[in-house]
């Protein structure tokens, strides 16, 4: 691999390549140059995770020429492909070095985090929504029950933006998140749950389930599981499968034929 | 693409436990049958819902937070704005 990317940067395939390096025991991502071609010899694989598309979109947004080499795992991939989608970058300034990902039946081995939630104590079992569960899980409760779950959650939030700034497919200039008339500045937590569940409509067709955010929120919100279940309802009501698609998500197409009837008041 | 939206929405509003609030009908402006009765019936299922769980939250904790202003004695105007928050909710 190494190798490999040295001879990009000195043909001049890659302008700069993005990577992990061990810097005193730590896996960090690192900007890998042609000019520093000797860095290259410390670049690894690594068992840590970030968003390093993000790094490239970063970069594109100010040099729209420049070409690009990184490692992707398949989370990289898939939001790789979502920012293909959105015009963030360009698939022809983009060359990856796919590295081994999540076990499976076929490989037990993963280079990967892993980012596993773990399981909630007994009082946020009591009162919470707990981090390992799966979306179908929460309806064993009732709605009262679903929001007090979820408010307790939120309320915890210190609106810290760590989810939006891991997060490697948000990419507006302008964050609705950070606009003093919709979001009150100076209070805590934000207005909850409108702050969270706008991040959740802006994740529909875009998350992609890489788990950072989740990873990064500081009061463990179960962010990966509200994203999972918004995108499932992409699944159900948009048949739009996100990340593993170059179709347009829907949320970005104004008509469409119309395939649903509006649901009846009598039907909940 | 509305009724996809609105069908999304109402969805995540479920899972988020504030299902039946959210409703989505076509109506012309030849309909005033119609609008009566959808507009009857929303009325009477959001009745029967109860008030917005909601509601007060944040009016309440204003309230909780203008009156520890007013406890420190940072200004007299604010006790009008407790009455009014207390009022609201």
């Amino acid at each position: 691999m190494n190798a490999e990317v040295k001879r990009w940067l000195e043909e001049g395939i890659v302008d700069l390549f993005l990577g992990y390096k061990a810097v005193m025991g730590h896996c960090l991502p690192h900007c890998f140059v042609k000019e520093k071609i000797e860095e290259v010899d410390d670049l690894i694989v690594g068992g840590s995770r970030y968003a390093l598309e993000k790094i490239a979109t970063h970069i594109t947004a100010s040099k729209p020429d420049i070409k690009i080499g990184m490692l992707a795992r398949d989370c990289n991939q898939r939001a790789l492909n979502v920012l293909y989608i959105w015009n963030q970058l360009n698939p022809d300034q983009i060359r990856t070095v796919n590295v081994n990902c999540c076990p499976s039946n076929l490989k037990e081995h993963g280079d990967c985090s892993y980012l596993e939630p773990q399981s909630a104590g007994i009082f946020k079992q009591q009162v919470g929504v707990d981090n390992t569960w799966r979306p179908g899980d929460l309806e064993d409760y009732d709605q009262s029950q679903r929001l007090s779950r979820w408010m307790y959650e939120f309320q915890k939030c210190i609106k810290c933006y760590g989810c939006r700034n891991i997060c490697p497919v948000c990419f507006c200039r302008e964050c609705s998140l950070e606009h003093p008339e919709l979001v009150e500045t100076g209070a805590l937590p934000p207005e909850v749950p409108i702050f969270h569940l706008v991040r959740a409509v802006h994740m529909a067709g875009r998350c992609i389930d890489c788990g950072l955010c989740e990873d990064a929120c500081p009061v463990d919100i179960p962010l990966r599981l509200l994203y999972r279940k918004v995108n499932e309802i992409v699944v159900d009501v948009f048949g739009y499968e996100t990340g593993s698609t170059s179709a347009q998500s829907p949320f970005s197409i104004v008509g469409d034929k119309v395939t649903l009837a509006p649901k009846s008041l009598l039907s909940n | 693409m509305t009724v996809k939206r609105i069908s999304f929405l109402q969805d995540l509003l479920a899972f988020m436990g504030l299902e039946g609030r959210l409703h989505l009908e076509w109506i012309s402006s030849a309909e005033a049958q119609k609008f009566v009765q959808v507009i009857t019936d929303f009325t009477e299922k959001i009745r029967m819902l109860g008030p917005n769980p909601l509601r007060g939250r944040r009016g309440f904790q204003k309230a909780a937070e203008l009156k520890a202003a007013v406890g420190l004695g940072k200004n007299l105007t604010i006790q009008h704005k407790v009455e009014r928050v207390k009022n609201e909710c």
